[in-house]
């Protein structure tokens, strides 16, 4: 769990300020995520964390007015650039939502999606395979193996969510980026995911957004406070829990906000 | 704590209470030992009396703040600041319960003593019982302030204590040798002091917790001692 | 204080039941309205579906054709019948002078000659043989036998003469009067003579143009709704354009008549009268419908899919391709068929580009000149003849069950196949 230099950066952001029209909602903001471990960013709504977020698989294109400046550094390779191709970005760079979204399609499509415009599968078998090993990486495959063919939409909020995990690794990503995976879920299920977030960090670097600061405490080893639009403090979460720097943080993860 | 308050107020003034309850119970026990010593010093047995009688109290407000304690970490999850706070006074309050119970073990001892002692061995358990005094209200005192400097200043008299402790000790094997039909009497003041010596050990606990409890960090270094101690503790 | 509350209570509830009893009265008075219109059309409308027909004995005389013992089909096709069937109208009434013979022949429609050929077509040993053939009244008998014909005006006043009642009431006691399902007016195109005038034409006619609306509204409509939804930037320009559709969809459908007048026949000389023309002015009526209908439909489909598909790493066209259109499929197709059954109740626009012409042949192309089912409504409305009020009626009841299916045919597509996001 400590922080011991020996972990590798995977991601990091260089000055990245963010505007949406002429409001600015991301200030100057430096992070660096390391690789294999689970980084939470918390804060209150609105601080920025989500964008932040979004920032790193290029989600902010889809909005006209929003506009990312600094540099996003991944595998040695800035995504700002113009250069970066954005559908082998996100390939690279799973997202998994707040809602559960599955297609209201079969299980088998929702998972089969991504390899087949990515091309991965050369044959029905390799995509099998595909399917199978997602939905069972994504605990999800004991439980709905024997109806694959049956809609997406038809699962629990829970098993839907799982379902979008599988989906997102379903393309082998390298990060996984979670916007508040649990907000919509039973407690139970919750506890799911974030054994799955644990059993999926050996392969993956997982950066999640949450409002819960317990989850946020349970599931990542680093932690990155966001409060309006600022990074106030980052570092590993036993720190930032137990005894964080800043009073600002400290107000916010002991409920002291305004 | 934190000068902002918390959003949710009974949240807020549970821990205010779990505060106060720390606070009366070292009160407790600064009157417990205050009075033990002048018990032992003026040969007041009504004051030991007292002290006996009062410890239950102070074992009350010991499951008095366990129970806030554990109420606080299932309902309220604190965290950071808040998380240490609790921690630290479910801590404290087992260290006043001992210093507690280290009081009533004086007056126990002192009600079976003989009338007369001789005064400077009197003298010495004053000179030792008074510091500790001092170091308990010092703690007492830094709790209340959050001061990790006071807290620090308690933990570095320790050692004077143990070389006060040593000299007392000392004094009362010099009383054994010259009364030997004495024996209980001797025997009783050993473990008096060794008792006294216990309640600033505590109290230098208590002080390392309040260092925790302010700065998030453990007080580093091995903790100052005097000589060795003559008798090795009972407890 | 506790009166005034109770006071204040008591004027809740009486508002609220006043209001409901305005809405109730008010869905009453709609119901009322719909009831007296749908029993009016029915009740003037249900006897078209009935046909009166004579029963006349034909003497199929191979002498009086012209034919000999064993004639060959095509000599059956070019034999002359006028002569037998103007003598089994005479031969009702044996001693009837030429006056009263002209009434004779104008008790059956100007038809009679061909239904009766037709008789012998179908069964060639009639020949030399004598036979009751069916024949269709004329439109007048027709009225009377259906009891919408008053006998009490004097005869200057009627069109039916009193010697032609004679007859007639003859012939219903001897049984040989017989009122039928009226197939024709289904197979049949228009005509002057009530007794044979059908639908067809502007059935076909209504048919075509809904083709051709749909082959141009429905793929220009969903490429603009698509491309706007989805891939416009949204600025000025595009909220000016959005805004147009909208107006467009506000304008009189009568423009688009003289749009279709101005440009497609004046312009691009298109044939006149033809399902072409007017298919293309109704799919302009009939754009802004279903593109307002595809990009409600579109916008209705949650932004989570999207974000799902982006994130996948799918691209934006292939996000709208393999998931916000197929999700918006059928509340656009149901809007498209609301929109095409809208198209299908003009009139206006069709009248000025010249399908209100009177068209007596059923259209086999688009390029045929034809009527179409509201034009027809128009022009028997028109009419004078009184066997023309129960058609009209009747030709109302058609259209308004084929706007019916249509509807129902929307409603489930909507109610079957839509997605509902929760």
């Amino acid at each position: 769990m400590k922080k011991n230099g020996v972990n590798m950066i995977k991601i990091s952001a260089k000055n990245v300020d963010v505007f949406y029209g002429k409001k600015q909602a991301l200030f100057n903001i430096n992070l660096e995520i390391e690789e294999n471990q689970v980084t939470a960013l918390i804060g209150p709504s609105g601080c920025g964390k989500s964008t932040f977020l979004r920032c790193l698989n290029r989600m902010n294109d889809v909005i006209d007015i929003c506009k990312v400046q600094g540099e996003i550094v991944i595998n040695d390779f800035n995504i700002n650039d113009k250069g970066c191709d954005v559908v082998r970005l996100r390939e690279k760079i799973g997202m998994v939502f707040q809602k559960p979204n599955p297609f209201p399609k079969t299980l088998y499509e929702n998972i089969s999606y991504g390899p087949t415009i990515h091309g991965m599968a050369q044959s029905k078998q390799e995509m099998d395979e595909i399917v199978e090993t997602s939905l069972k990486k994504a605990a999800l495959w004991e439980e709905v193996k024997d109806r694959l063919h049956e809609p997406g939409t038809g699962l629990s909020g829970g098993q839907q969510q799982r379902l979008c995990i599988a989906r997102a690794i379903s393309v082998q990503p390298e990060v996984i980026l979670m916007d508040e995976p649990c907000s919509a879920l039973d407690p139970i299920a919750t506890a799911q995911i974030e054994e799955l977030i644990d059993e999926l960090k050996k392969e993956h670097t997982i950066i999640i957004v949450t409002h819960s600061m317990a989850q946020a405490a349970r599931v990542s080893q680093n932690t990155g406070f966001f409060h309006l639009g600022e990074l106030i403090e980052h570092g590993s979460t036993d720190k930032i829990f137990k005894n964080p720097e800043n009073n600002k943080t400290q107000d916010y993860i002991t409920g002291r906000f305004g | 704590m934190s000068e902002a308050t918390h959003t949710v107020k009974s949240y807020e003034e549970e821990l205010q209470s779990l505060n106060k309850n720390i606070i009366k119970m070292g009160v407790s026990c600064e009157e417990a030992l205050g009075k033990a010593i002048i018990a032992i010093t003026t040969r007041d047995s009504e004051n030991a009396e007292t002290v006996i009688k009062n410890d239950e109290k102070i074992d009350k407000f010991e499951t008095t703040i366990e129970q806030q304690v554990v109420n606080l970490i299932a309902l309220r999850q604190p965290m950071a600041i808040d998380l240490r706070e609790t921690v630290t006074a479910l801590k404290i309050s087992s260290d006043l319960e001992r210093i507690g119970d280290l009081a009533k073990n004086i007056s126990k001892r002192t009600l079976l003593l003989n009338e007369n002692l001789p005064k400077n061995l009197v003298d010495a358990l004053v000179r030792v019982s008074t510091n500790v005094q001092k170091q308990l209200k010092s703690v007492l005192d830094a709790y209340l302030d959050r001061s990790s400097s006071m807290a620090t200043n308690v933990w570095e008299n320790d050692e004077q204590i143990d070389e006060l402790t040593n000299l007392c000790m000392q004094e009362v094997i010099k009383y054994l040798k010259e009364h030997e039909s004495n024996l209980d009497d001797g025997t009783h003041l050993l473990f008096v002091t060794k008792n006294i010596e216990r309640i600033g050990d505590h109290t230098t606990n208590i002080a390392e917790q309040i260092y925790y409890l302010v700065e998030g960090e453990y007080l580093e270094g091995d903790r100052p001692k005097g000589t060795e101690p003559i008798v090795t503790g009972e407890k | 204080m506790n009166k005034n509350k109770e006071k204040l209570l008591a004027k809740r509830y009486s508002s609220e039941k006043r209001f409901q009893f305005l809405g109730k009265s008010a869905i009453f008075m709609a119901l009322l309205f719909l009831a007296i219109f749908i029993f009016k059309i029915f009740s003037t409308g249900y006897t078209a579906f009935q046909k009166t027909w004579l029963i006349v004995p034909v003497n199929f005389d191979a002498e009086t054709m012209y034919l000999d013992a064993n004639p060959s089909k095509e000599d059956l096709e070019d034999a002359d019948y006028f002569e037998i069937s103007l003598q089994s109208m005479f031969n009702l009434d044996k001693n009837a002078n030429e006056k009263q013979q002209n009434e004779l022949k104008k008790m059956v429609s100007y038809f009679f000659e061909r239904e009766i050929k037709q008789e012998l077509i179908n069964d060639p040993s009639l020949l030399g043989k004598t036979k009751d053939v069916y024949i269709t009244a004329s439109d007048d008998l027709d009225q009377v036998f259906k009891g919408n014909y008053p006998r009490d005006l004097p005869e200057n006043q009627r069109r039916v003469t009193d010697y032609q009642l004679k007859i007639f009431d003859q012939l219903v006691e001897q049984g040989k009067v017989e009122s039928k399902f009226n197939l024709s007016f289904f197979t049949y195109p228009d005509s002057r003579e009530a007794e044979l005038a059908g639908i067809a034409s502007s059935f076909m006619g209504s048919i075509f143009s809904i083709l051709v609306c749909l082959a141009i509204a429905f793929p220009v409509a969903v490429l603009a709704a698509i491309y706007l939804e989805e891939f416009a930037p949204k600025n000025r320009f595009t909220d000016f354009i959005e805004v147009n559709i909208n107006n467009l969809a506000a304008v009189p459908s009568i423009v688009f008549g003289l749009l279709g007048l101005g440009i497609l026949l004046a312009v691009f000389q298109l044939p006149r009268s033809t399902p072409l023309v007017g298919g293309i002015t109704l799919s302009l009526m009939t754009l802004p419908t279903i593109i307002i209908a595809c990009r409600a439909s579109l916008k209705a489909v949650p932004p989570s899919i999207r974000e799902a598909a982006l994130a996948m790493g799918a691209s934006r066209m292939q996000t709208t391709m393999h998931h916000t259109v197929p999700l918006s499929m059928p509340g656009t197709l149901s809007g498209t068929i609301i929109g095409l059954a809208q198209a299908l109740g003009e009139t206006a626009p069709l009248i000025l580009i010249g399908m209100v012409a009177f068209v007596n042949t059923i259209p086999g192309s688009p390029m045929d000149p034809a009527a179409s089912l509201p034009v027809q409504i128009y022009i028997w409305a028109e009419s004078a003849e009184r066997g023309f009020v129960e058609k009209v009626s009747a030709c109302i009841m058609v259209l308004l069950g084929f706007l019916i299916v249509m509807n129902l045919f929307a409603q489930i597509i909507r109610h079957k196949f839509e997605k509902k996001w929760s």
